[in-house]
């Protein structure tokens, strides 16, 4: 493998690893605030995936020139940004908050049951089959610099970095954030408490409006979307926050990142059969000698279990 | 009189008590009167008889230990291939049955043994999805290495148990294939001896050791268990316990089939029913079993076929199937038994009391 | 008397399984055609009818359920009863085998059922025909394509003696197998003056049949393989991949698989990677869901797909009365899917009605004699291996959007036919 295309790979495996990044944020905060896996964050993310191919669709039915297309990316973003995060919420108000007492296996069970009713509404919607994502760009590459740059990557780093910048912020400079932080930083106890109710409200919408910023970004990435990509992207997600050490926000970044490089680097050195296999070797070599993660501290809370 | 009231309400309390025996019998017994028991729905209850004795494997991970698995399909499938590769005859191997049978039982603990070594520093999440990622790399293993696996199209087929053996001019072989009713019956003999077999393992001074691993893993090293070695017999004894479901699973059905069955779905279903029945609990797990999987794989076909009769007489084509449906339905089902019932449907006494103890 | 192997007996989980086995047992007593009634025979269809191969699944439905119509549900004396099983999961949204297992079962075990239609995916096909094979049942499938499930020494060793311990044979297919199409496609590719090829596969029993074929056909014709990879089928883009196979800039890339095995994503990622080589896609791909996946737009011209058979617009879509009925049903064109399911249906049907008893054994023989002079795509029998005698692959071309018939390859030498309607 030569440098460019070592280059390249590194290129598609940042973009993809920036979505799954902000997937991964979603689980590790609602794990950092209510201890719980949340499994249906994937399918969440897969409806708004449905949601943003419905908007793009309906303003875009032809390639536009890149300003008016990024807009209109934008806009579809906020928007399924929106509804993942108002969906996260009703989900956690309805099925979750009368759990919250229960013992500590019996919400995974509703997660899963979650994941299923969601990715069956996904199916139900855009049908079983792949679904392509309109045409935004004219040109799909430009030299930039002499380096060939695709503009769908380009744009895709565009729906991701405001996001995370934002998220940056009010974690590290508001009081929300510090509260937030504090309470993933003590235990599962106070978010039971009923003052922290509506720090676990805006976690849960936090997290989905993250996922439904991702899922524009899969959409435009892959260009496909599909009612199993959830589960699929969930898969690698949770991997991207346990190697970064789950409840920690810069961490599962990071594994983000890590994982769609090791995903980008091994179907290229390997073949495409293989991408899982390496992910998730890599998880567990790396677990098997760091078992807290990457920015997880070492007394982590799963032991309580 | 008055000895003939009581005994009638000693029949009617009857059942209440020996009920166990009662549902035993009428599974034996079933075949014989329902014929379509014996037809098609033999072998889909025949797989969730097996599937009971997977869950049960994971039980003692899951309700005895603590230790939460994501992947105990991956076991199901590797007891499966080792079987298939000892057994079909493109293989030179080409040994019988029985003896496949266990030393497929063997090489799936000692796998299992060597999962859970390096990972018995891990706790709780991470342990879950170490073994989610094992699943997964199992199940990629089976798709990538095709001389050895068949890649999608799986290994087969499967010489049923018995073939080669005439027995008064019939042909045992034969009969297990065409006759349903064999694998039913032989299942339904595992899922016994594994319900035994795990019962006298809990009342033992290991299933206390587990159960006291998982409660106060101090106290318990304080006394002298040694908490490494406890969670590893129950790795290894959860992993040989779903190998053997997954011999029965692959020879009844006659091939391994697509690796894509022991992945993280079929992981998650099964950690789900033995939730929903009751962690720690056996009749919990039957019945967690029974419900989910007998939803999914009995009731939904048997409703489907039926509304297409209704429909086919009234329309020329189904329009609604429970079908398209079911996976939102089993999800409902999972949330509202949760929401209901949150410590299963059928707890054992001592998680019950657990439970109510962190209510107080 | 306290029994030794549950703790707790505990009544109301008694009552709910008892409550459970005693509803089994009851509503169980309705199921399957058990009644014996002398003059009904079960059609039974075995077909993944939930998650990713619905679509397709539901087409030969269609096409099974309008040659039932067309026979008003009779076969000489019988009344003809169809019914339609799933052999997927909610879980995995796909076939299994524990579910194939259980329709076949259930079919040998019903003595009302006399033909087993199905199925759509080799690898089902695999599980269900050692079991219908022992019960002698005749089975007819509309999709399977691998070569090893009828042709000696073209499968893995012992293909297909392995599926027929009765040493009797009572599988038919109404399509064309692999080595058919794989074969045709790279002599396609020769005529055209493509040099270098680039095979890609599905990893699936039909997608790597077929794309192996065509490859072996390409080096005896002497051009070069540049490389043959396996994708996986649940990835959700192959864009690194894509990257490594523009570098080895081929002339045409082959992609053997299916529309629900992501062909309509790898060819839209080759597309977006400004790919100049053409594509040319097996008989799985020539569907909808592919173009619809794919972004027909960007196909335009430049992607071909092969069919076994001759294509339904090249057979005189408007002419065949078939087609005037499927529209007048269901509103749409028939697609190959929906013919291959009325061409087996038909087959059976016709079987049954010849030998006029419910004698399975009989109908395998009938239906293996059986000579179709007015087939929708051609004339065809059926030969002493199951297959049919078709030998036509037809190549369509991606035009406004649609695939569009282009050419007819035949094995008796590579005879061009008009193709221009």
């Amino acid at each position: 493998m030569d440098v460019a295309s070592f280059l390249e790979q590194c290129g598609i495996g940042i973009t993809s690893g920036g979505f799954l990044g902000l997937i991964a944020v979603g689980y590790t905060l609602v794990y950092g605030t209510v201890g719980l896996i949340h499994f249906a964050h994937g399918d969440v993310v897969m409806l708004g995936g449905c949601l943003s191919l419905a908007i793009l669709s309906f303003l875009v039915p032809l390639p536009v020139d890149p300003l008016t297309g990024c807009l209109i990316v934008v806009l579809a973003a906020t928007c399924s940004g929106l509804f993942c995060g108002c969906m996260n919420v009703c989900i956690d108000q309805f099925v979750y908050r009368p759990l919250r007492n229960a013992p500590p296996l019996s919400p995974l069970v509703s997660t899963i049951g979650v994941s299923f009713v969601l990715m069956n509404v996904g199916l139900v919607w855009i049908g079983p089959t792949d679904r392509a994502f309109p045409e935004i760009f004219l040109e799909s590459t430009r030299l930039i610099g002499g380096v060939p740059v695709a503009m769908a990557d380009f744009l895709v780093l565009v729906i991701i970095v405001p996001p995370v910048f934002c998220l940056y912020i009010l974690l590290r400079q508001t009081r929300f954030g510090r509260s937030l932080r504090s309470i993933a930083a003590i235990t599962r106890a106070t978010a039971r408490s009923g003052e922290a109710g509506k720090l676990v409200i805006a976690t849960f919408f936090i997290s989905g409006f993250l996922g439904g910023v991702a899922s524009v970004a899969a959409g435009v990435h892959a260009t496909t979307i599909n009612y199993q990509m959830g589960h699929q992207m969930g898969l690698y997600a949770i991997t991207a926050a346990v190697l970064g050490g789950i409840g920690s926000v810069p961490g599962a970044i990071v594994g983000g990142l890590i994982v769609g490089l090791i995903r980008a680097i091994s179907v290229a050195l390997l073949g495409p059969r293989w991408a899982i296999t390496s992910v998730f070797l890599v998880l567990i070599i790396f677990l098997a000698f760091r078992p807290q993660g990457i920015f997880g501290k070492s007394k982590t809370r799963g032991g309580q279990r | 009189m008055k000895i003939q009231c009581a005994s009638l309400s000693d029949l009617m309390k009857w059942p209440n008590k020996n009920w166990e025996i009662l549902v035993f019998l009428v599974l034996v017994l079933a075949p014989w009167f329902q014929p379509a028991l014996a037809g098609g729905l033999g072998g889909q209850i025949t797989s969730v008889l097996i599937i009971c004795t997977a869950a049960l494997g994971l039980n003692v991970m899951v309700g005895f230990t603590g230790l939460l698995h994501l992947g105990i399909a991956s076991f199901f499938g590797l007891g499966g291939l080792f079987l298939a590769i000892l057994t079909v005859p493109m293989n030179p191997l080409e040994i019988g049955f029985l003896p496949a049978v266990f030393v497929s039982v063997s090489v799936t603990a000692a796998i299992g043994t060597l999962l859970g070594s390096p990972t018995l520093r891990l706790r709780g999440e991470y342990l879950a999805i170490v073994t989610l990622g094992f699943g997964e790399v199992v199940r990629v293993l089976f798709l990538n290495l095709e001389n050895v696996t068949g890649g999608t199209q799986g290994l087969g087929p499967i010489p049923p148990p018995g073939s080669g053996i005439f027995v008064s001019g019939i042909d045992l072989g034969r009969e297990f294939v065409v006759d349903s009713r064999w694998f039913y019956y032989l299942s339904l003999i595992v899922l016994f001896v594994v319900v035994l077999l795990v019962r006298i393992l809990e009342k033992s001074a290991l299933g206390r050791a587990w159960i006291a691993v998982r409660e106060e893993p101090l106290a318990a090293a304080t006394i002298g268990i040694s908490a490494t070695k406890v969670r590893l017999s129950a790795f290894t004894i959860a992993a040989a316990i779903a190998g053997l479901a997954g011999c029965l699973s692959v020879a009844s059905i006659g091939t391994t089939g697509d690796p894509n069955a022991f992945g993280f779905n079929r992981s998650v279903a099964i950690l789900c029913a033995v939730i929903i029945g009751g962690l720690g609990s056996i009749p919990g797990t039957l019945v967690g079993v029974t419900i989910l999987f007998g939803f999914d794989i009995v009731v939904i076909p048997w409703v489907d076929s039926w509304m297409q009769r209704i429909q086919g007489q009234l329309f020329d084509v189904s329009f609604f199937t429970l079908g398209s449906w079911r996976l939102a339905l089993v999800g409902i089902a999972l949330i509202v038994v949760m929401r209901f019932r949150p410590v299963g449907l059928i707890p054992s006494r001592r998680f019950a009391a657990e439970f109510q103890e962190s209510q107080q | 008397m306290r029994s030794i192997w549950f703790c707790q007996p505990n009544p109301s989980a008694f009552r709910l399984l008892w409550n459970i086995v005693v509803c089994l047992t009851i509503g169980l007593n309705s199921f399957g055609c058990q009644k014996i009634e002398s003059n009904r025979v079960c059609l039974v269809s075995s077909l993944p009818r939930t998650g990713v191969s619905k679509q397709l699944s539901d087409e030969v439905v269609r096409g099974i359920r309008l040659a039932i119509d067309e026979v008003k549900a009779k076969a000489g004396r019988f009344t003809l009863e169809y019914r339609d099983l799933d052999n997927s999961a909610a879980a995995s949204g796909r076939w299994t085998s524990e579910g194939e297992a259980a329709n076949a079962r259930m079919a040998v075990e019903d003595s009302d059922v006399m033909a087993y239609i199905g199925t759509l995916n080799s690898g089902a096909a695999r599980v269900s025909m050692p079991i219908l094979n022992y019960a002698d049942l005749l089975m007819v499938s509309p999709a399977n394509t691998a070569v090893g499930l009828t042709k000696p020494g073209l499968g893995l060793p012992g293909e297909p003696n392995v599926y027929r311990p009765s040493g009797r044979l009572n599988y038919i297919r109404v399509v064309p197998a692999d080595d058919l199409q794989g074969p045709l496609a790279a002599d396609w590719a020769f005529e055209r003056g493509v040099r270098r090829v680039f095979v890609i596969d599905d990893a699936g029993v039909y997608g790597r049949g077929v794309a192996s074929l065509f490859a072996d056909r390409c080096r005896e014709q002497g051009m070069t393989v540049l490389d043959h990879v396996s994708i996986d089928p649940q990835a959700a883009e192959f864009k690194s991949f894509v990257g490594s196979v523009m570098s080895a800039d081929p002339d045409l890339v082959y992609f053997g698989g299916s529309a629900r095995t992501k062909g309509g994503q790898l060819a839209r990622d080759l597309v977006s990677a400004e790919s100049e080589a053409i594509l040319l896609v097996s008989d799985g791909c020539r569907t909808e869901a592919f173009l619809e996946a794919a972004g027909a737009a960007s196909l335009e011209g430049r992607c071909f797909a092969t069919s076994a058979g001759l294509s339904p617009q090249q057979a005189d879509c408007e002419e065949k009365l078939l087609f005037l009925r499927y529209r007048q049903k269901y509103g749409t064109c028939p697609s190959n899917a929906a013919i291959h399911g009325y061409e087996a249906a038909r087959l059976v049907i016709r079987a049954i009605t010849d030998v006029g008893q419910k004698d399975r054994r009989a109908i395998v023989e009938s239906a293996f004699a059986s000579q179709v002079d007015d087939g929708v795509l051609g004339q065809w029998g059926i030969d002493a291996n199951g297959d049919t005698t078709l030998q036509e692959v037809s190549v369509s071309v991606v035009r406004d959007g649609k695939f569009v018939h282009e050419e007819v390859m035949s094995t008796a030498g590579i005879g061009k036919k008009d193709g221009s309607r």
